[in-house]
């Protein structure tokens, strides 16, 4: 499957699934890598919610959304306890 | 005998003088009281203050010619000064013109380079021109990419794009909707909701999500925070929309301040620039009062010789008149005297019986004649 656009600049959308294993090897690791990889990921979102001229409450709900998911997830042990039933 | 008179011989002809920015010629009426009495002595500085406009050439000629045929060779300096000064400006003038567009040529390229360079392309198939978001490391969960420019390469010129009216459409306040476009294909309008109850359920059934006290705390919290959004979100989005719009409206002040500033600049330097054009006015002022100030001087000095001249003639007369005058007593004198000198004595004793007698007969007579 040779593409014409080589696999290191493609987009993770366009990447066939052939070429996943390639293209996930191919990302940057280092520290800077992946600091530039939170950098972008973070500007992305804040320039896609937060910084327009008329936001909504999207911008800061779905962060607080995404907050309380991690927290369950990280209590979740405990409250695996607290359940009603035992068995389901 | 006669006493000299002075005569205006009219043998020499000046050169006239010119007023300049005003037109006026005021040549014939100023020759006729001059009094030639060795030009070049007396008006060797005056040619050199005679400046013609350039409209004038053919009379500074005239006068160049007549002056050049009188005057001593030595004294040709000044008025070599016209013509270097005439053909220098204009030489200069096209010399910076050709100048001055050459360089526009160059710098109309170099300028419509720069007018043209800096296009935004929002598309994101361009090239590394503008940096643009490459092998984004999230998922992104959909087809639509945030195409916005990042100030991660070199810094651009260009003035940055305006901010987007507003965010990313999002449905429930949560999810996206790039997720719901991403499952219609498959699923349909329903699809994303179904789709959220179902993992609703599952995780209610599976106890992935246990019910506890906080979940009713969770509940109302959410349900509170759900109906102030509802309610008051439009009244609060208005206000901030407020707040942004001063800002605005404070920094468009400023960049309007500032432009007029610019603008005011540039007229005055126009004005400034028109003003140099005009400078040439001061010039013939002064060329004027210079030029006037000379020939007040000469026409001073003209009318002192004069009086100088006449003086001296006048002394000649009257020292002649005086020696007439002398002449004619003395000769009277020197008659009377031989006369008297003439008369013997008994001439005389005879001429005053002969008056006696007279007057005695007289006197009879007029007696006479009142009685009658």
């Amino acid at each position: 499957m040779a593409s014409v656009v080589p696999v290191k600049e493609k987009k993770l959308m366009d990447v066939k699934l052939g070429e996943l294993p390639s293209w996930i090897l191919m990302r940057d690791f280092t520290p800077k890598g992946i600091a530039g990889a939170f950098q972008r990921g973070y500007y992305r979102y804040y320039n896609k919610y937060v910084n327009v001229k008329r936001g909504g409450v999207a911008g800061i709900s779905m962060v607080l959304a995404a907050y309380v998911l991690f927290n369950y997830c990280r209590c979740y042990k405990e409250l695996k306890h607290e359940r009603l039933h035992k068995y389901h | 005998m006669g006493h000299k008179r002075l005569n205006p011989a009219r043998s020499v002809s000046h050169p006239p003088f010119h007023l300049w920015g005003c037109g006026e010629s005021d040549s014939p009426e100023s020759e006729a009281t001059r009094i030639p009495l060795s030009p070049t002595q007396v008006r060797s500085a005056t040619p050199a203050s005679v400046w013609t406009p350039a409209e004038q050439k053919p009379s500074l000629g005239a006068a160049q010619g007549s002056l050049n045929s009188q005057r001593e060779p030595a004294q040709q300096r000044p008025l070599r000064l016209e013509a270097p000064s005439r053909s220098a400006p204009s030489k200069g003038s096209t010399s910076c013109q050709r100048g001055r567009s050459g360089r526009a040529r160059l710098h109309g390229d170099r300028s419509e380079r720069r007018a043209r360079g800096p296009s935004l392309d929002l598309s994101s198939g361009t090239r590394g021109k503008a940096p643009r978001l490459k092998n984004a490391a999230l998922l992104g969960p959909g087809v639509l990419q945030a195409t916005r420019i990042f100030h991660t390469g070199q810094p651009s010129l260009a003035p940055l794009p305006p901010l987007p009216e507003h965010g990313g459409k999002v449905r429930l306040g949560l999810i996206p909707e790039e997720f719901f476009q991403f499952l219609y294909p498959k699923t349909g309008v329903t699809g994303p909701y179904v789709l959220g109850t179902g993992l609703i359920l599952y995780f209610l059934s599976k106890e992935i999500y246990v019910i506890t006290a906080e979940t009713f705390s969770a509940i109302s919290v959410i349900g509170l925070l759900v109906y102030v959004v509802k309610k008051y979100g439009a009244s609060i989005g208005e206000f901030a929309d407020k707040l942004n719009e001063q800002k605005i409206a404070q920094l468009e002040e400023v960049k309007q301040a500032s432009i007029k500033q610019i603008q005011d600049a540039i007229d005055t330097e126009k004005s400034q620039q028109a003003l140099v054009q005009k400078r040439h006015y001061l010039f013939d002022v002064q060329r004027n009062n210079i030029a006037m100030a000379l020939e007040l001087t000469y026409r001073e000095r003209l009318h002192r010789v004069h009086r100088e001249v006449k003086n001296r003639l006048d002394y000649h007369i009257s020292v002649q008149n005086m020696m007439r005058r002398k002449e004619q007593d003395h000769m009277i004198n020197w008659v009377e005297k031989h006369v008297v000198q003439s008369i013997s004595a008994q001439q005389e004793k005879e001429t005053i019986a002969k008056c006696i007698a007279d007057l005695k007969l007289l006197a009879k007579k007029a007696q006479a004649q009142p009685v009658l």
